[in-house]
């Protein structure tokens, strides 16, 4: 005691004012080198590859389609959301799963800022591998050469899901150090998930927006980012959401009394409620958002740059001599377009009213109107406008029973082409229009008989019944069919006007 | 005085594990002898900043650890070997080293050099770079007093340090203690009289959450000679005949 009592109590060197960001990077060095995370990432990239990755290889060579399924019903996230959780849990329950607590709690550091380092660690390897996935999905997509650009803000909204789920996780192995919190974080990742998708494929619009798997954002649009960017308003608020949900749940770790002094507690109580109101903020933002032209906007959020147009240069061929350009997004079926085209523009070739060129228009959501045409003609001179974002593509067509077929394919063309030529609109049109539709359709190529299906189809879907190609209707096509072609020719240029207002009957056709 | 403590008493419901301490302790290596539920693993995490005293008053390095200010500065020079050793299985020893290093905000140009000359002192510097999951209990026992010595400490609390140790390694062990008291205090609870005897310059006996004897080594071997205790050696026939003394002084008040 005599020794003790007169020994001073040594003072420590001040410290250097980057000490502590230092130390922080050395920490965060040691806890990426032993992160739980790397181990389950294998699992991850099989899951990734045969659940995100090869059913969108079965739809067309357009971003829009190929990242309807992994991006807007969030395949991408329902992947790796529960493994993170879980993982972020097995990492935030580690110092009372090992009986470290005393330990740590004895050390200077606050253990909320030790804590964070750990968390870091895990959600920087789930975001580098998250980011990492998605772009080798990408680079072969780019290898395929599918088409338009692809929806950055979707994978935004994935790395701020995949740092939720990690710091929700995290927070339940903080609060529940036990051996199975990782396993009740990952089964509720996967419930959450699973809520999600069945509310998402409920609600189509409101606040359900907000759902990192509801695809009711710009994914409906085929060719966003092909004639118009996508859109990131709903991406925005899902951000909001998402971060909030992130940040309030690393401030509630800095909760509990362990977790530091006073003054951090406090803070920690304020990001919680910052965390809170974001992720308020994003479902309120989220339940304002309507339906546009270009997809789903939220008012608050939008501006009108969003709604400007690509610039492209059209890549063009030619059928039967005129001019048929597309989005060189859609290069890959100019071939198709312009085959399908030439037997129905050789039948109306020198006609008045015939196109004297071919151009491919955006497609786009109506509002306030009926159904765009999906072709239609117009101007002066007259230009055919393809709005081929509505058909189905040569080629895998994603939920389809059988790839679209390259006949199928032309003979809608066909019917839509003459369905505009004739002035029929989006109607079923006048019983004349319908006979010299039927004619020309003929003259293309299309049987009768096979024009009440093709019709059917194309109006209804693949389940329709058609009729039988009968009635008066058909037995006008088939007198004027029977035709020469020149007589044909001359009765269409005389009459065309009059047969596209609806004023003429089966019995003035020849 | 590096650790003053005043009537100080710790509560875990309707057990009373720490009754009204009161113990001052200056550099030097102090023992904290007692048999089990005597309250030393108690006294220890009070003192290791882990637990709060339900009264009584405690003042670590010079400072107050009930406020936040001064328990972070008395953190940042306490070292701590609980009684229980967790781990993480993965890190390597330099890394479970450097990890705690960093946790007691060392200056980081310091902590390569300071961690490698903790294992070593330890003697597990050839073992730097294995696996915890791969160490024997008796090695991760000594990693265990090298995360506690790396910042070296002025105070320095070992709850059973020689737990495990192969008598080598005690004898080496208590060679580090001597040289560690030197310039800080370090308090270690054990059952282990011997390593009491060899190591330490103050003891302190509890039972029943009080303090029963507080003095040299060499005072509690006296307070065994003729009483006919038990014991092998003649310290632990004066631990067991101031516990004796202690229990029958209790049954008669």
């Amino acid at each position: 005691m005599t020794a003790a009592a007169t020994a001073p109590v040594r003072q420590r060197l001040p410290r250097g004012t980057s000490a502590v960001p230092l130390s922080a990077v050395r920490l965060l060095r040691v806890e990426l080198r032993r992160n739980a995370m790397p181990w389950v990432l294998p699992l991850i990239a099989a899951l990734f590859w045969f659940d995100s990755y090869r059913p969108s290889t079965g739809t067309a060579q357009l971003y829009a389609l190929r990242t309807f399924w992994n991006m807007g019903q969030g395949h991408t996230i329902i992947d790796f959301g529960p493994f993170v959780a879980g993982v972020a849990a097995w990492m935030g329950s580690r110092d009372g799963r090992r009986g470290l607590a005393d330990l740590v709690t004895a050390t200077a550091r606050p253990r909320w800022a030790a804590q964070l380092a750990t968390w870091a660690a895990t959600a920087i390897w789930a975001v580098a591998a998250y980011l990492v996935f998605v772009g080798v999905m990408f680079a072969m997509y780019a290898h395929q050469g599918v088409g338009g650009t692809p929806p950055w803000w979707w994978v935004a909204v994935g790395v701020a899901a995949v740092t939720a789920f990690s710091a929700a996780g995290f927070a339940v192995g903080v609060y529940w150090p036990s051996r199975f919190a990782a396993a009740v974080a990952a089964f509720g990742g996967f419930l959450v998930m699973a809520l999600s998708s069945q509310t998402g494929f409920k609600y189509s619009s409101g606040w359900a927006e907000i759902l990192p798997t509801n695809s009711n954002g710009n994914f409906d649009l085929r060719d966003s980012g092909v004639f118009f960017p996508w859109l990131p308003d709903v991406p925005i608020a899902r951000i909001l959401f998402l971060a909030g949900i992130a940040v309030a749940a690393l401030g509630l770790t800095g909760l509990r009394r362990r977790a530091g002094g006073p003054w951090l507690r406090c803070a920690a109580a304020v990001i919680t409620l910052a965390g809170v109101a974001s992720a308020g903020t994003g479902a309120g933002l989220a339940s304002t958002a309507r339906l546009s032209t270009y997809g789903m906007v939220i008012p608050a959020l939008h501006g009108a740059a969003n709604d400007a147009p690509i610039a492209y240069t059209p890549v063009c061929g030619r059928a039967t001599g005129v001019p048929v350009c597309l989005n060189p997004a859609y290069r890959r079926w100019l071939p198709d377009m312009t085959a399908a085209l030439a037997p129905v523009l050789a039948e109306v070739s020198g006609l008045p009213g015939a196109p004297v060129r071919a151009t491919q228009v955006a497609n786009v959501n109506a509002i306030g109107a009926g159904p765009p045409q999906r072709i239609a003609l117009g101007g002066h001179p007259p230009v055919l406008r393809l709005s081929l974002g509505s058909f189905d593509m040569p080629g895998p067509c994603g939920f389809c029973d059988a790839p679209v077929g390259n006949d199928d394919f032309a003979n809608q063309i066909r019917l839509f082409f003459v369905q505009a030529f004739v002035g029929m609109g989006n109607g079923s049109g006048s019983q004349v229009q319908q006979a010299v539709q039927a004619a020309l359709l003929r003259g293309a190529g299309i049987p009768f008989a096979a024009q009440p299906k093709l019709a059917a189809v194309s109006t209804n879907g693949p389940e329709s019944v058609p009729g039988p190609a009968t009635g008066p209707v058909y037995a006008a096509a088939r007198r004027f069919a029977a035709q020469p072609a020149a007589a044909r020719h001359a009765w269409l240029a005389a009459h065309l006007a009059a047969l596209r207002a609806g004023g003429l009957t089966p019995e003035e056709l020849p | 005085m590096n650790i003053e403590i005043t009537d100080l008493t710790r509560r875990f419901g309707r057990n009373q594990a720490v009754a009204g301490v009161s113990l001052e302790v200056g550099p030097g290596v102090f023992g904290l002898l007692g048999p089990n539920g005597a309250g030393k693993t108690s006294l220890l995490r009070m003192m290791a900043t882990v637990i709060p005293p339900s009264s009584g008053r405690l003042r670590l390095l010079g400072r107050d650890p009930g406020t936040f200010g001064p328990r972070k500065e008395i953190r940042r020079r306490l070292g701590y070997l609980p009684q229980t050793l967790g781990y993480y299985p993965s890190f390597t020893v330099a890394e479970f080293v450097e990890y705690f290093a960093l946790l007691k905000e060392m200056p980081p140009g310091q902590v390569p050099r300071a961690v490698a000359a903790a294992i070593d002192r330890v003697d597990l510097g050839g073992r730097a770079r294995a696996k915890l999951r791969t160490l024997s209990g008796g090695m991760l026992r000594r990693v265990g007093i090298a995360q506690a010595i790396v910042n070296e400490p002025d105070l320095l609390l070992l709850d059973e340090p020689t737990a495990g140790l192969d008598p080598e390694q005690r004898v080496a062990f208590r060679t580090l203690l001597r040289d560690l008291g030197e310039r800080a205090s370090v308090v270690v609870s054990t059952h282990l009289v011997e390593d009491v005897g060899a190591a330490c310059t103050e003891v302190a006996l509890m039972d029943a959450g009080k303090i029963v004897f507080h003095g040299t080594p060499d005072e509690l071997t006296a307070r065994g000679e003729g009483t006919g205790a038990a014991g092998d050696a003649p310290l632990e026939r004066g631990y067991s005949a101031v516990l004796a003394a202690a229990r029958s002084a209790a049954v008669v008040a």
